[in-house]
């Protein structure tokens, strides 16, 4: 017993002296020896009226950065830990460029993001100056992946792509109920997205067998839908397709349960709300029925609860940009895994040739083709039952039967 | 016009001309590049509105036009940016003088005048949005291939010096506006305009020179912008954000004078980018500075920054030749 109240003899504390000499000494090589973190930037509508998308966008990438780190970092890089740099692009396209010029002064790897197609149509030029890779999330102009440029890569579908898995779910909804659907309204916003979807609707739902009774564009944002809700009331289409941002569509919505329009379906395609769990909670009478075509998160993955949850708890409503952002930094920093280096050039090589888990988004493998779209993007169909957002198609993700006509 | 009255325009379009070489990034250069195209189109409306009086809400129907022009010309017919750039300088100017004629044909004015060229830039937003030459809603890409013929330079330094060039053609254009008749008698309709036609003004011919060369300046920002981002959609080219903010430069930089729109775009954008570097982090404080600063301006100092310098015992050169007093519209 007494043995372990001794004091220590001087040979020893002049050894243990001496160690902890050596290690305080040698503590700058060791954290010298610490791998840089590797940079990436997120693009996202932080402010002006499309900052609600970026702000969970952000949410998403935070969380993918945190499991990365958590993980022990790049491995490649000697667990190199990930850092992210969020640029705003204050929902337009010139602030869009100018975020990503500071993304690229601060020295980022790979860029994320863009969320609406004109700003990721500028900002991806202005990446393509610097051979920085820009892969970005949900943003749908065809035209951003067909200009050669060797730096742009789209991690979700785009309007060709989602349409027509949107009409052929479509068709497969009413065939299911016996074609009770003859007649459609098409409501659009009259920018790119909205103006884009319309025209392919037109094309494509006289030869699918519907009938477009009437075709309505508004400018966004939308202060009144009054004028919108009488026109639909009057005509009683069967079906309305809105294509719209979120105000719009919540704005549309409520004004048609006001002037009690009851049509057999609202089936959106990219609904700015019918798949947000804000216009859920805040107008379920409103949202309960609605079905949407966009992009989601696979609901088996317990990644896409936890992400839910991670949203919840910061007091924010959940929607499709924070898986779809989360899966992208997934992306990103496996390609720099790839790579082996925090290289842009070596990263651009990867995303073009690699293939990459998607995260929690349902794309099986990610491969981008030779144009930089990544070919096994889909979106997924959903309805709002009972307050829940429920994915109705495809059968592989299904976690309801659709219910047609509402 | 004497050599002496360009010294002051070729001193600061000089200056200007240097500062893409000391060391910019990629972001101050971006910024200064816009900067310079806010300060043309800011300068195109102080000519009408600072100059004539004659304030617009609409300016964005001569930017667009010059940016569209430009982009359309260079996609769809074929031509070489320097020649689509002289052209949509033309044709903005041609929309200018359209406007002009049929509004000052009725006697237009004030907030009369203002709303119609809203309406204008409004019927042109609406019009590209859904016409199949400007692209409709998905707009019109310029290709990216570097090269002097195509008004694209690798070395984006250089675009930075060709947009200071057009800022210094512009403060050279106003000086001589100062100089010249056609400026005494714009400020004179401005003062008062019947008593400028008593004394032999033709009112409508100097209102119609103000507005084309108010017009052509402001495409000629369009042009620049077009050539610089290479994307264009309605809400880029025709919408209200344009027309805001060339009339904000131009009021917090001084309304009738000579570089009070080169000096508002500078500051309101330089502000901005300094809050953004400070503060960091938060979304948007950028623009509540920009609102802040437009709330003093315009409560404090109505002659803009150029005016609160005279103010302060710094004498615009030539002012009290042609009668001017800073800040009155």
């Amino acid at each position: 017993m007494t043995a372990m109240f001794k004091s220590p003899s001087r040979r020893a504390v002049l050894r243990g002296g001496a160690a902890a000499a050596v290690t305080v000494l040698a503590a700058p090589r060791v954290l010298r020896a610490q791998p840089a973190a590797v940079k990436l930037g997120l693009l996202q509508p932080m402010s002006g009226f499309l900052a609600q998308a970026g702000d969970l966008a952000r949410i998403g990438a935070e969380y993918a950065v945190k499991e990365i780190n958590d993980a022990g970092g790049i491995k490649a890089l000697g667990g190199a830990p990930v850092e992210l740099i969020v640029g705003d692009s204050r929902s337009n396209a010139e602030a869009g460029a100018q975020a990503t010029e500071e993304l690229n002064s601060a020295g980022v790897v790979a860029i994320g993001g863009g969320f609406a197609s004109g700003i990721s149509l500028t900002a991806t030029q202005a990446a393509a100056r610097y051979d920085l890779p820009f892969l970005v999330d949900s943003a749908v102009a065809d035209s951003i992946t067909q200009r050669d440029l060797a730096n742009t890569f789209r991690f979700g579908p785009n309007f060709t792509m989602a349409t027509e898995v949107a009409l052929a779910n479509l068709v497969k909804l009413n065939d299911a109920a016996g074609k009770p659907a003859k007649t459609v309204a098409l409501v659009h916003e009259d920018g790119l997205f909205g103006s884009g979807l319309a025209q392919i609707m037109q094309d494509k739902l006289p030869g699918l067998g519907f009938e477009i009774v009437e075709v309505i564009s508004h400018p966004t944002p939308a202060r009144d839908m009054s004028n919108v809700a009488l026109r639909l009331r009057s005509l009683q289409p069967d079906l309305i397709i809105p294509s719209h941002y979120y105000n719009e569509f919540v704005l549309l919505a409520r004004t048609l349960q006001q002037q009690r329009v009851k049509p057999k379906g609202i089936y959106a395609i990219f609904g700015g709300a019918a798949s947000s769990y804000q216009f859920v909670s805040e107008y379920p009478e409103a949202a309960e029925g609605v079905f949407d075509c966009n992009h989601w998160g696979d609901p088996s993955n317990p990644t896409d609860a936890a992400l839910k949850k991670e949203v919840e708890a910061q007091g924010k409503f959940f929607a499709y940009n924070a898986p779809i952002n989360y899966s992208l930094v997934k992306v990103l920093a496996e390609a720099v895994e790839k790579a082996g280096a925090a290289d842009r050039a070596a990263v651009i090589e990867q995303l073009a040739s690699a293939e990459f888990a998607s995260g929690v988004m349902p794309y099986g493998m990610t491969k981008f083709d030779a144009s930089g779209q990544n070919a096994s993007a889909l979106p997924l169909n959903t309805q709002v039952q009972n307050g829940e957002i429920k994915v109705i198609y495809p059968a592989d993700y299904a976690q309801a039967e659709p219910k047609f006509p509402v | 016009m004497t050599p002496r009255d360009l010294a002051a325009p070729a001193a600061v379009t000089l200056a200007l001309c240097v500062t893409p070489f000391v060391g910019l990034d990629g972001a101050m250069l971006n910024l200064l590049i816009f900067m310079m195209i806010i300060a043309l189109a800011a300068q195109g409306w102080n000519i009408l509105g600072g100059f004539g009086g004659l304030a617009s809400f609409g300016h964005a129907a001569f930017f667009g036009t010059g940016a569209y022009a430009t982009a359309i010309l260079q996609t769809k017919a074929g031509l070489g940016a320097w020649p689509s750039l002289l052209l949509g300088v033309a044709l903005g100017a041609a929309v200018g003088a359209f406007i002009g004629f049929l509004s000052f044909r009725s006697g237009l004015r004030g907030s009369y005048f203002a709303l119609i060229t809203l309406a204008f830039a409004e019927v042109l937003r609406i019009a590209s949005n859904s016409a199949e030459i400007t692209g409709g809603a998905a707009g019109i890409l310029v290709r990216l291939d570097y090269g002097f013929w195509n008004m694209q330079f690798e070395d984006r330094r250089w675009f930075a010096v060709l947009a200071v060039i057009c800022v210094g053609l512009s403060l050279a254009l106003v000086r001589w506006m100062e100089r010249a008749r056609f400026g005494a008698r714009l400020i004179a309709v401005r003062e008062n305009e019947e008593a400028a036609r008593a004394l032999g003004v033709d009112v409508f011919r100097v209102k119609m020179g103000a507005i084309t060369l108010s017009a052509g300046v402001t495409a000629l920002a369009g042009c620049l912008y077009a050539q610089n981002f290479l994307f264009l959609d309605a809400q880029v080219a025709y919408g209200s954000w344009i027309s805001i903010e060339a009339l904000f430069a131009a009021i917090v930089g001084g309304l009738g004078t000579l570089f009070g729109p080169l000096i508002g775009a500078v500051v309101l954008l330089g502000v901005g980018e300094i809050t953004k570097a400070v503060v960091g982090g938060v979304p948007g404080v950028d623009l509540v500075v920009f609102g802040v600063l437009l709330i003093l301006t315009v409560a404090f100092a109505p002659g803009g920054l150029a005016g609160l310098a005279e103010r302060l015992g710094f004498k615009r050169p030539g002012a009290k030749r042609i009668g001017l007093k800073g800040g009155r519209a």
